[in-house]
């Protein structure tokens, strides 16, 4: 049969909605609208009187660091073409509340290992699972929540733990000037992340599982050992996420981490990555949080109230996506 | 034609399902009567009536091959809007949310048409300006519903345990399933999500019946919320993941499948009662609160997994390899 | 009625009816330098049977996709029915009455019978259970000999034989008068091969008009009543089957068009035996496969669609699961279910599906390219990314590709430079392996295939084996060392040197009656 792909002749780059559709095409409109958008955030920023001091900055640093760290993992498992999962935050909650159990048995250290181990483990089973009968990730997700939500319950009789060696935790927090630990722990978190990513045979195949699942299995990925590590790290990542809210605040329970799925998609999504899979960094997802957290931060500085920071953010994640390129017919 | 019907899987399989826990409960309940009693039948049928509508908006849209998390997000602004605008009519009211609900559908559904986008990007970003919206006209709290005499009417059983809401959320499946079952745009919203490549060279309006099924998803859950929000006297703009598992979880139960064109709003309907029921039911045994979200975790987990497209390709090729391996062990003696 | 020469002196005899439906003269259409078809002129009779014959690239689904209004032709004159017409989509060409059923069905599997015959159909009104659209369903299945099948059935719990039925069910009751099936029985068992060929011989009785697009030559014996012959985009002959012998139908397919672009073959020393297949057995569609192949050696698995032959590799490869059967390879025993176990005794796969099995159309050049060999290239798990582009620039240029290019996504690069990035993946630079591989041409124009022949013979050069699959015979005959034939899941005949030539090759894959070996 022929076919006329080879001899199809290129549209002549046109002017107007054809440019225009062409940019958006070929992905160029994310790249073009991220470094337009900073730079205007960075002017509305350093507008914004009080921006620049310890206690914003400070705040910001903070905040960002919780959902951030979720986010990476958010990365991972989008970019393993597993689009999205929702049962992250859960395993935040769960996490915080388990290192706090654990470290008032046996000291932080243990604390930490224990919330990372369990984090790590029970999302890597959805990736095993995902991966070897290629069932759905958001309904797996979905199903982990509601495990992950029942089981805590089952297990914390009066709803939330406290911290009782207040001490040892706390000497896990510090502060540089205006950088606090969970900020460093993000971009620890971030700079792992995106190692793996671009310098490990374990991230090359996260990107060949994204891209093609199937040119993926013909080269010899198997999709469930690479998707059960894939889920494995951003079960890793919440838990991280977890203990760093434990450390914080001395307390968890299982409204913490509520909501953090969808913040943690929204920075996905306004670092460029693009929901199809098979491409996206770290660093871009670095970007969307810190963007996100700088647009809030700001309209708390100008006196905007809460649900202002919803619509926007909101609107941000619309319009990144909007940017998005087209996807192929198949579903 | 109803016979049969009725023996293809869409409906039988959520049907037998919903009998078996139903069954199991009175087992366990035993003589004590604390399941099979009416107030267990009533707030069944109200936790149907909630979940009931966005499990209808959001199994339309799988069945037809997309997926709406949108459903959340207007779910709690058509509540706002519904307590916002129906102080004097609450049918006024309601009327409003439903059209703004439809409005998001059809904003949404335009997007994923024209500008061949992902729908779970387009509907989460959807849901976030939702949940956004709801917040700046709440001003970011409860707001409360003045009508006090409308929300004690709303809930009020007019017909056996059957509430208006029940009414309304049981007309709503009827009708849709007649629409599938006995119209041109219902066979064509099948061949959708059955073959979406085929709907296409066939010559369905592709296009336009995802906008339209996107736009009544958005309608189903603009009316749960306005109908919840009267019913509570008070709406609110948080309420995030609460709905969504149940109405996902309803629509894997009720047949549907993520590949689209399975399931049938009737199966969906005993999907919904199925977890209700559930719902009821361990409250009336008196389990903890954490034996739902278990049970429906584990009933979802099952399925997704039982619905994999890759378990029966290596269930084989796990019987081949031991076959052979069988084979080895005999030759070695 | 004397006989009519059209304007390349083959000659139009008269065919069995004497009124035309359709009728094409002078069609031509290029694709770029591509000439797809040249001065088509031919026409079709009311209740006739046609068959359309001819090799890969003679220009038969070129013509199909114009007479159903999906490409426009650059030249030439269309009639339906006795009028003049253009044909401006697919729309336009249903309501003209021509239909077509592709290799692809387009039915909805959990729709019935009856929706799928009125898919998108806009006669059909908002609500949709009239009877008279019932009746007219039924009349269809009754034109095809199989009233008795229930309407309200689901397409899902129909085998792909009586699926093919509903979709020409489809186009008889939207009363189509000119039918195209293309190779319509390529996945069918016999009996519904029988069941299909009985439908269409009432189809004709009934008066509709069936042009049948078909490698399947036994068929187009048994059950057309004309055949035209397509070869490299021109009109080479049509005439009634009666008459007609089967090595003249064959000579008039092949053409004796052998061209240079095949590199010459190597006088080889008699070789052992490297690769050895026994009873390879693929569900039911490759049954007990026995063969060997030697070093530096270009194997051919020759046959049509639907013969298995494409399921050979993919099983040697790893990628059947439900393969059996024992593989040997250098003497060690190969495991066949595993891709990562077969990749690393250096047997290497390139897809025929280059788009969704073989590229990753998000990542780089680069990436495409270092694929498959990403542990020997790593340390600890850590990529030595110095030692990888280095792999892979000496791999690009060895297949002529620009090695500048390495970091440009995949999207930019003609199919031709697409298909060379498949063939650097897999190039060793350690003991030599095999390399299997499934139409490695396809969609590429000569320019990009005679290099990929020329990488091929390196291949061997370096003492590799090629176990290839191809249904294009020209490339068969031009590149292999030995071919296999097979149908229908069987291996009909080993042909080797000498032995190897097109008529006996085409013969064995179309309708392998006894013939003389």
């Amino acid at each position: 049969m022929i076919e006329a792909s080879e001899t199809r002749a290129r549209a002549p780059a046109a002017r107007g909605l054809s440019a225009l559709r062409l940019i958006r095409r070929s992905g160029s409109a994310l790249v073009i609208a991220r470094w337009v958008g900073a730079a205007a955030l960075a002017a509305l920023a350093l507008s914004t009187p009080g921006f620049l001091s310890a206690p914003s900055l400070l705040s910001l640093a903070t905040t960002v660091s919780f959902v951030g760290c979720v986010a990476m993992g958010m990365t991972l498992i989008t970019i393993s073409g597993n689009i999205l999962s929702l049962s992250l935050g859960a395993t935040v909650g769960a996490s915080a509340m388990i290192f706090i159990v654990a470290t008032n048995a046996g000291g932080p250290v243990f604390g930490l290992v224990a919330a990372l181990a369990t984090g790590a483990a029970v999302t890597a089973i959805q990736g095993a699972i995902i991966g070897s009968v290629r069932a759905n990730p958001i309904i797996v997700s979905i199903a982990a929540f509601a495990l992950i939500t029942g089981v805590a319950e089952a297990f914390a009789q009066r709803g939330a733990v406290f911290l009782a060696v207040r001490s040892a935790a706390s000497a896990m927090h510090f502060q540089i000037a205006f950088i606090p630990s969970e900020f460093v722990v993000l971009l620890l978190v971030t700079a792992l992340c995106e190692l793996i990513l671009k310098g490990t045979v374990f991230g090359r195949r996260i990107y060949m599982m994204g891209s093609s699942f199937r040119a993926a299995e013909a080269v010899g990925v198997s999709s469930w050992r690479v998707l059960a590590g894939v889920y494995g790290c951003a079960g890793l990542c919440a838990a991280a996420s977890g203990a760093l809210l434990a450390i914080r605040y001395g307390t968890a329970d299982m409204t913490y981490g509520a909501g953090y799925d969808y913040d943690a998609v929204a920075a996905v999504l306004v670092g460029g990555t693009l929901m199809r899979g098979g491409q996206g960094s770290a660093l871009r997802t670095l970007f969307g949080a810190i963007f996100i957290a700088v647009v809030e931060i700001i309209l708390l500085l100008r006196g905007f109230r809460d649900e202002w920071q919803y619509l926007f953010s909101g609107l941000i994640v619309s319009f990144a996506v909007l940017l998005q390129p087209r996807q192929g017919d198949a579903r | 034609m109803i016979l049969e019907r009725l023996r293809s899987g869409s409906i039988a399989k959520p049907l037998a399902v919903f009998t078996a826990v139903v069954a199991i409960f009175a087992a366990v309940d035993g003589d004590h009567m604390r399941f099979l009693s009416g107030s267990t039948l009533f707030s069944t049928l109200e936790t149907f009536a909630t979940g009931g509508l966005i499990a209808l908006g959001l199994g339309l849209t799988m069945i037809a091959g997309e997926f709406d998390i949108s459903v959340v997000g207007v779910y709690s602004l058509a509540g706002c809007v519904a307590v916002l605008t129906g102080a004097q009519s609450p049918v006024l009211g309601a009327v409003i949310a439903m059209a703004v609900g439809a409005a998001v559908g059809i904003g949404q559904g335009l997007i994923v048409t024209r500008l061949r986008l992902n729908s779970v990007a387009v509907t989460l970003g959807g849901m976030l300006t939702c949940n956004g919206i709801a917040a700046v006209l709440t001003g970011n709290q409860s707001i409360a519903y003045p009508n006090v005499n409308v929300a004690l009417a709303i809930a009020q059983p007019i017909l056996g345990p059957l509430t208006i809401r029940s009414l309304i959320a049981f007309a709503m499946f009827g009708a849709m399933a007649a629409f599938i079952a006995f119209t041109r745009p219902g066979r064509d919203l099948i061949a959708l999500g059955s073959d979406r490549r085929a709907a296409v060279v066939a010559g369905a309006p592709v296009s336009a019946l995802i906008v339209v099924v996107f736009a009544f998803s958005g309608l189903c859950a603009a009316l749960s919320g306005a109908m919840i929000s009267y019913s509570l006297a008070a709406a609110s703009p948080s309420g995030l993941t609460d709905v969504l598992l149940p109405a996902a979880a309803a629509a894997i139960l009720g047949g549907v499948s993520l590949g689209g064109g399975s399931g049938r709003p009737i199966g969906l309907m005993f999907g919904v009662l199925t977890l209700s029921v559930l719902r009821s039911g361990f409250n009336a045994l008196g389990a903890p609160p954490y034996a739902n979200d278990v049970a429906m975790g584990a009933i979802l987990l099952g399925v997704g997994t039982l619905d994999g497209p890759d378990l029966w390709r290596r269930a084989a090729s796990l019987r081949l390899k031991l076959a052979e391996m069988r084979n080895e062990f005999a030759k070695q003696d | 009625m004397p006989a009519r020469i059209d304007r390349q002196g083959g000659y139009l005899e008269q065919t069995a009816s004497t009124s035309e439906i359709l009728a094409v003269e002078g069609l031509s259409k290029s694709f770029g330098a591509v000439q797809a078809l040249q001065d088509i002129s031919f026409s079709l009779g009311r209740q006739e049977i046609r068959a359309l014959c001819g090799e890969n690239g003679a220009g038969k689904s070129t013509f199909v996709k114009i007479l159903m209004g999906l490409s426009q032709p650059d030249a030439g004159v269309i009639t339906v029915g006795g009028a003049r017409v253009r044909i401006v989509g697919s729309r336009h060409a249903q309501n003209l009455g021509l239909g077509l059923v592709a290799q692809e069905l387009s039915l909805a599997p959990h729709l019935s019978i009856f929706d799928n015959i009125w898919l998108g159909s806009p006669q059909v009104p908002f609500l949709h259970r009239r009877s008279a659209l019932r009746a007219k369903a039924r009349e269809a299945l009754r034109a095809l000999g199989v009233e008795d099948w229930g309407l309200d059935a689901l397409v899902r719990s129909l085998s792909v034989g009586q699926r093919q039925i509903v979709e020409i069910a489809r186009l008889i009751a939207r009363e189509a008068r000119i039918l195209i099936l293309d190779e319509p029985t390529a996945t069918l068992s016999d009996s519904e091969i029988e069941r299909m060929m009985r439908a269409l011989r009432s189809l004709r009785d009934n008066g509709h008009s069936i042009l049948y697009v078909s490698h399947r030559l036994g068929e187009v014996f048994e059950l057309c009543d004309s055949v035209t012959v397509l070869r490299n985009g021109r009109h080479v002959v049509t005439r009634p089957r009666q008459g007609l012998e089967k090595t003249e139908l064959i000579e008039n397919i092949l053409g004796r068009t052998l061209s240079e672009m095949y590199p010459p073959r190597a006088k080889k020393a008699a070789a052992p035996d490297v690769l050895r297949v026994q009873n390879l057995s693929v569900a039911n569609a490759v049954k007990n496969l026995s063969f060997s192949a030697r070093a530096g050696e270009i194997l051919c698995i020759a046959g049509q669609l639907g013969s298995g032959a494409d399921l050979v590799t993919r099983a040697l490869a790893g990628l059947a699961p439900a393969a059996t059967g024992k593989v040997s390879f250098y003497g060690k025993r190969t495991p066949l279910r595993s891709v990562s176990k077969s990749i690393a005794k250096k047997i290497d796969f390139i897809s025929d599906d280059r788009a969704g099995e073989g590229l990753f159309q998000t990542m780089r050049v680069l990436d495409n390219l270092i694929a498959s060999n990403l542990q020997a290239h790593s340390r600890g798990g850590l990529l030595r990314w110095g030692k990888l582009r280095e792999y892979a620039r000496r791999n690009a240029e060895r297949v002529g590709l620009n090695a500048a290019r390495l970091d440009s996504p995949i999207g930019a690069l003609s199919g031709g430079n697409q298909q060379k990035i498949l063939f650097g993946r897999v190039l060793r630079n350690d003991a030599p392996g095999l390399l299997l591989l499934n139409e490695p041409t396809r969609g590429i124009d000569v320019g990009a295939r005679s290099e990929l022949y020329r990488v091929m013979r390196m291949l061997c050069e370096n003492g590799c084996v090629l176990v290839m699959y191809s249904s294009d015979l020209e490339e068969v005959l031009g590149l292999a060392d030995v071919v296999l034939t097979m149908f229908k899941g069987r291996l009909v005949h080993r042909y080797e040197g000498d032995e190897i030539e097109g008529s006996r090759i085409l013969a064995d894959i179309t309708h392998p009656d006894a013939r003389a070996r």
